[in-house]
């Protein structure tokens, strides 16, 4: 069995490797491999397809196609719209109860 | 170049500020994983991972600190963020083990094998043991402990690096040193 003091003495010895470690140099190819690394990512980041779509783009194009939506449906709603069309096939002769038919 | 047009140019993304940033950074950042991952291999993977980090998030770089401070907080969290994903394999294959899948367990409870290139061999049996001691100390005094004792900081820089007071700091050294004469007192009582 250990006496106190002797545990004692290995603990602060213990303690005192760490005071002898050496200091160590990076391997000398680290620079390059991380240089490439950092640049390869780069590479991928930029090439990835819809990178330029970014969030405020996507809801500025979402926000027009709504406006055109809008629009469109309240042009094909408005009353006026039907009687310009019916005008336009009186004008033209396309109205359906106006064409002569082969069997009448 | 001052400080500010460096970080615009990283922010830019120029090549000649990412070497300069590796010139001056790489011996640093190294120590300092290598402090945390005593294994060479690792200690580099780690490294660069930190690069790679700074490379992703200089964008977000405020300048509310220095910049060797960020670094070494990307440094710290990397390799703590290592070791986390280490054990969680070690814990993985331990219950695979239990559960008699055949995934060939290491026994140690160390995370990686150690073989930290500046240990002189003399004194390979006692740095293990310190640094297995280290490895069950709670995180914070972990931290706090390796960055002081083994990467040589000074306890204001760590307070920089951790956002904690120097009063924090050397509380957290104090108990982390009364923890490890107590982990190291048990291991030495068992040992004879």
């Amino acid at each position: 069995m250990e006496t106190s003091k002797n545990i004692k003495k290995k603990i602060e010895t213990t303690f005192d490797v760490l005071d002898t470690i050496n200091d160590v140099n990076v391997s000398p190819f680290f620079k390059d491999k991380t240089l490439q690394r950092l640049y390869a990512e780069k590479e991928e980041v930029t090439t990835a397809g819809f990178g330029w779509f970014t969030p405020k783009l996507q809801l500025a194009t979402l926000i027009c196609i709504l406006i055109i939506n809008v629009f469109g449906i309240y042009q094909m709603t408005k009353t006026e719209y039907d009687s310009n069309i019916t005008e336009f096939a009186k004008l033209y002769e396309l109205s359906g109860n106006q064409q002569p038919s082969l069997f009448n | 170049m001052d400080e500010t047009t460096f970080i615009n140019d990283l922010q830019q993304g120029k090549r000649e500020a990412y070497s300069r940033l590796l010139d001056e950074y790489q011996q640093r950042v190294f120590h300092t994983c290598l402090s945390f991952v005593p294994n060479r291999e690792d200690a580099e993977d780690v490294a660069q991972e930190v690069f790679v980090e700074v490379f992703r998030s200089i964008q977000k770089f405020k300048g509310n600190s220095k910049l060797s401070t960020w670094i070494y907080r990307i440094s710290t969290n990397k390799s703590l963020e290592f070791i986390r994903k280490k054990n969680t394999k070690k814990r993985f294959a331990f219950m695979h083990s239990i559960f008699g899948n055949e995934i060939p367990l290491d026994k140690t409870s160390y995370f990686t094998e150690m073989n930290h290139p500046g240990i002189l061999l003399e004194n390979k049996e006692k740095s293990e043991t310190i640094f297995r001691a280290i490895h069950q100390l709670p995180e914070a005094q972990r931290v706090v402990f390796t960055l002081h004792k083994i990467d040589g900081l000074s306890y204001k820089e760590i307070g920089e690096i951790t956002e904690k007071s120097v009063s924090s700091v050397e509380s957290l050294m104090f108990r982390a040193k009364k923890n490890l004469q107590k982990i190291l007192a048990n291991f030495y009582k068992n040992e004879s």
